[in-house]
């Protein structure tokens, strides 16, 4: 079971490195992260034994990478739609007066 | 743990050792939950740059070594293999079995740390370091940015990563001696190394695989 | 009673290496008291200086910069180490294991490791005050935090981190042993609203915590490297810093009112012999705080530079967050209906709570009206709606819920008549403190500012008025506490003739809580005719 998971993994690997060279916008970053979901899932269920485990488990599971949405959804609602002028970024390093 | 009667000895709060099991499983999980938060505010940072600068943050990615970043996830992911197939052993009570699994974990963590380490020569050497000796001139835009963040992301990994490998190392150390405390569970060990790699599943698109076309 | 005292968990073993090195949860309840007690002493002579140096219009004894350290000193300390801290640490602490029917927390140890964690914290952050303070606010904002301020900003972040780490350890260590130590027949819904209420607040440290950690690492990497994350002119924005600052530190403010709500919660059934009315209700009404509480962190943000889109997002949410409060204050109120009122000091507090915190909590509406806003945003008008659910809420619920399990805690009845000037003391004395602030702030009156308009100086004469007598109603519970540990008459088990697993053993308990595990049979809060029902089997 286990190599059976480490081959899907390493077949995800080589997938995703491959789509990072084919053009397509801003799809690649959908597609990288599908597939690094896909990763992460199978080491949650199979290595993280999610499969055998007790709802409370997996609720506990899930808990943190929901929130984590939240965050990611919310400052998105944000930056989304601003449309700020930015300084051009001229010097490097500055020292504290 | 000495201020109270003979009755309440280590653990004397469960009920029984299968609810002690059941405890230590929930807390790990639970201490998971945080680090998910921990590591994923970094990642939404990185993702709301991405949205503000758009083409030249995924530009500035492109500067990073693609090839030794694959070869790490690799690297990773075998890792967890192994981890797993430990857990399994010391569940079969094959007690070698699992020593010489930890063992395989703990080397290919050190090798991950390895390659990150000539990474992070060759990035010195470009002038990709910020606050060190970054070439503003040569990379523009967001490129500073860009590389503050990927080094505060893999160097807490890795930091992460190094504290797992001790674990590993004295579990695989206590195993061979048959003297492996009973706060130690190597199952409880295991989820932390997976969660580990799965940060690295995610830093990995974020940081190599963009602006690797055109 | 005369006698040596029987054997509880304060006299069971002696000497400093027992109590240093302890991880009974009782006496690491009592180590944090003794620590943010501390704390909220330091934090109050910060607030006492501003005070002082607000009532003339020019300066009275502080330049601008000084006052600046002032008000920093006192919302960081008040804040982290203080106000999120008190009642989990301290009340949760001692009391959930005994609410739930448990001997122990699920990790003793970590426990302890959590206060080490704090007392570390904040041996560093007081240690940058004491080297001269910052003067950034108690809200670090960027760049100016970064690039521009000096004094001790890392010491003093590197305190808040490690109290951070300490209030996660915390709150995992509560979460597990709510789901898992739980006494036979002890199910979700016979549990007390306390538990319920503290268990939230556990979640919220668990998944909000770390955020802030990574945010003040973040902010730390800017200021030691002279990196650009935050700041404008190296590409980075200063906004990102306040949502991910304010995603943490608008749930924290959840973290210091619920465990206070969950006091009310326990104290008016007792001392109105009724059962809470609507438990289901209150139960879901604190979990929907918890959830809601993390959508509407942009509120802190309209006139920062927020897009209007998120803006009107955060708004609707931050109405919707108002309702479960709501709906918690009406349930409190129909269980008075009915029932035998008793005016003890618990009692005096709770009510105190009711009325000062559906104040702040209505002034919190007009504040997420995006237009009233940018009126009153940045004045007095915003620290008196804090102040209103931070004081007149948190800390009333606090004391109230010192005084209801002082029996239980130290095994002796504080002296009632001072306890009942005293709360009501208080109230009048924070009417006084911080109803002025809600007119100069309107009127205009910025916050942070060391001087203002003379126009202004009466409203500010009254507030620090108001807090000399608010000072005298927080320091009398140190004496009469205090006199009571030596004096006071000793206390039954169940004084207040509660319902509560709690109530069912010595005050002060024994080191493993109960001699044999509890038999639940009921629901809590349940008084018939008057009469409580214990929770727990009698044999």
């Amino acid at each position: 079971m286990v190599l059976k998971v480490w081959l899907a993994l390493f077949a995800l690997l080589a997938l995703t490195t491959t789509m990072a060279f084919v053009q397509l916008g801003s799809a690649n970053l959908a597609i990288a992260l599908a597939i690094a979901v896909a990763k992460a899932v199978l080491v949650l269920w199979f290595f993280m034994e999610l499969k055998g485990s007790a709802g409370l488990t997996r609720a506990f599971a899930a808990a943190g990478f929901f929130w984590l949405l939240i965050l990611i959804a919310l400052t998105w609602a944000d930056y989304s739609q601003r449309r700020d002028v930015r300084v051009p970024v001229t010097i490097s390093s500055p020292r504290s007066p | 743990m000495s201020d109270r009667a003979a009755s309440t000895e280590p653990g004397f709060q469960f009920a029984d050792a299968a609810q002690a099991r059941e405890v230590s499983t929930l807390g790990m999980w639970a201490f998971l939950a945080t680090e998910v938060l921990f590591f994923g505010a970094l990642i939404a940072a990185y993702f709301n740059y991405r949205i503000w600068y758009g083409d030249e943050l995924i530009a500035a990615a492109g500067h990073t070594k693609i090839v030794l970043g694959t070869i790490n996830t690799a690297v990773l992911l075998t890792s967890s293999a192994c981890m797993a197939m430990a857990v399994w052993s010391q569940e079969s009570k094959a007690r070698r079995a699992a020593c010489l699994w930890l063992a395989a974990t703990a080397a290919l963590g050190l090798l991950f740390v390895a390659i990150k380490s000539y990474e992070y020569l060759l990035e010195y050497r470009e002038h990709l370091v910020p606050a060190l000796d970054f070439d503003g001139a040569r990379y523009g835009g967001a490129t500073e940015l860009f590389f503050t963040w990927y080094f505060c992301a893999t160097g807490l990994h890795a930091l992460h990563l190094l504290i797992g490998i001790g674990f590993v190392l004295f579990a695989a150390i206590a195993i061979a001696r048959d003297r492996l405390p009973d706060g130690l569970s190597i199952r409880i060990l295991g989820l932390y190394w997976h969660f580990v790699d799965i940060v690295w599943i995610f830093l990995f698109p974020l940081i190599y695989l963009a602006g690797r076309n055109g | 009673m005369s006698g040596p005292p029987p054997r509880n968990y304060f006299n069971a073993t002696v000497g400093i290496r027992s109590w240093l090195l302890t991880t009974d949860h009782k006496r690491i309840a009592l180590l944090y008291f003794a620590s943010i007690t501390f704390f909220f002493l330091v934090g109050g002579f910060a607030a006492t200086l501003i005070r002082f140096e607000l009532v003339t219009p020019g300066p009275t004894f502080a330049s601008p910069d000084t006052y600046n350290r002032l008000f920093t000193m006192h919302g960081v300390i008040m804040v982290w180490f203080f106000l999120i801290p008190s009642i989990p640490t301290t009340m949760g602490n001692f009391m959930i294991p005994l609410m739930i029917g448990a001997k122990d927390l699920a990790f003793p140890r970590l426990n302890l490791a959590s206060w080490y964690l704090f007392i570390a914290g904040g041996a560093l952050t007081i240690t940058s005050l004491l080297l001269g303070g910052i003067d950034t606010g108690w809200t670090f904002y960027e760049p100016y935090s970064t690039f521009y301020a000096t004094g001790y900003v890392i010491l003093a972040i590197s305190g808040i981190f490690l109290s951070g780490f300490s209030s996660i350890l915390t709150g995992l260590n509560f979460i597990v042993t709510v789901h898992k130590l739980r006494a036979p027949g002890m199910t979700w819904y016979r549990l007390p609203v306390f538990v319920w209420s503290t268990y939230t607040t556990s979640v919220i440290l668990v998944l909000a915590t770390p955020v802030l950690a990574m945010t003040l690492a973040m902010l730390l990497v800017e200021r030691v490297f002279h990196v650009g994350i935050f700041s404008p002119a190296l590409g980075g924005d200063p906004l990102l810093f306040q949502h991910m600052f304010w995603f943490y530190s608008h749930p924290a403010v959840y973290i210091m009112i619920l465990p206070s709500m969950g006091l009310i919660s326990e104290i008016i059934p007792v001392f109105s012999r009724n059962r809470l009315f609507g438990y289901h209700f209150v139960v879901w009404a604190s979990i929907a705080i918890g959830v809601i509480g993390f959508l509407v962190w942009g509120h802190h943000m309209f006139v920062a530079g927020q897009a209007l889109f998120a803006s009107l997002a955060f708004s609707f949410l931050s109405y919707l967050v108002a309702v479960p409060s709501a709906i918690k204050v009406f349930n409190w109120i129909a269980t008075l209906h009915n029932g035998w009122i008793r005016f003890s000091a618990p009692m005096l507090y709770a009510f105190g709570f009711i009325g000062l915190f559906t104040i702040g909590g209505l002034t919190g509406l007009f504040l997420a009206a995006l237009a009233v806003d940018v009126h009153v945003t940045d004045t007095y008008f915003v620290v008196a709606h804090f102040h209103f659910i931070m004081v007149g809420g948190a800390v009333m619920g606090y004391f109230g819920g010192l005084h209801y399990w002082w029996p239980k805690i130290s095994g002796r009845m504080y002296p009632e008549y001072w306890a009942r000037f005293t709360a009501i003391l208080a109230f009048f004395g924070f009417a006084l403190t911080f109803t002025p602030q809600f007119i100069v702030g309107y009127l205009g009156m910025p916050r942070r500012y060391q001087s203002y308009p003379p126009e202004f100086q009466v409203w500010n004469v009254l507030s620090s008025a108001g807090a000399s007598i608010l000072a005298v109603a927080y320091a009398l519970p140190v004496f009469y506490l205090g006199w009571s540990l030596l004096k006071g008459v000793r206390a039954s088990p169940n004084p207040w003739n509660a319902t509560g697993l709690e109530w069912d053993v010595p005050s002060p308990p024994p080191p493993e809580n109960f001699e044999r595990t509890p038999d639940v049979i009921r629901a809590p809060y349940q008084y018939e005719g008057g009469r409580a029902l214990p929770q727990a089997k009698h044999v």
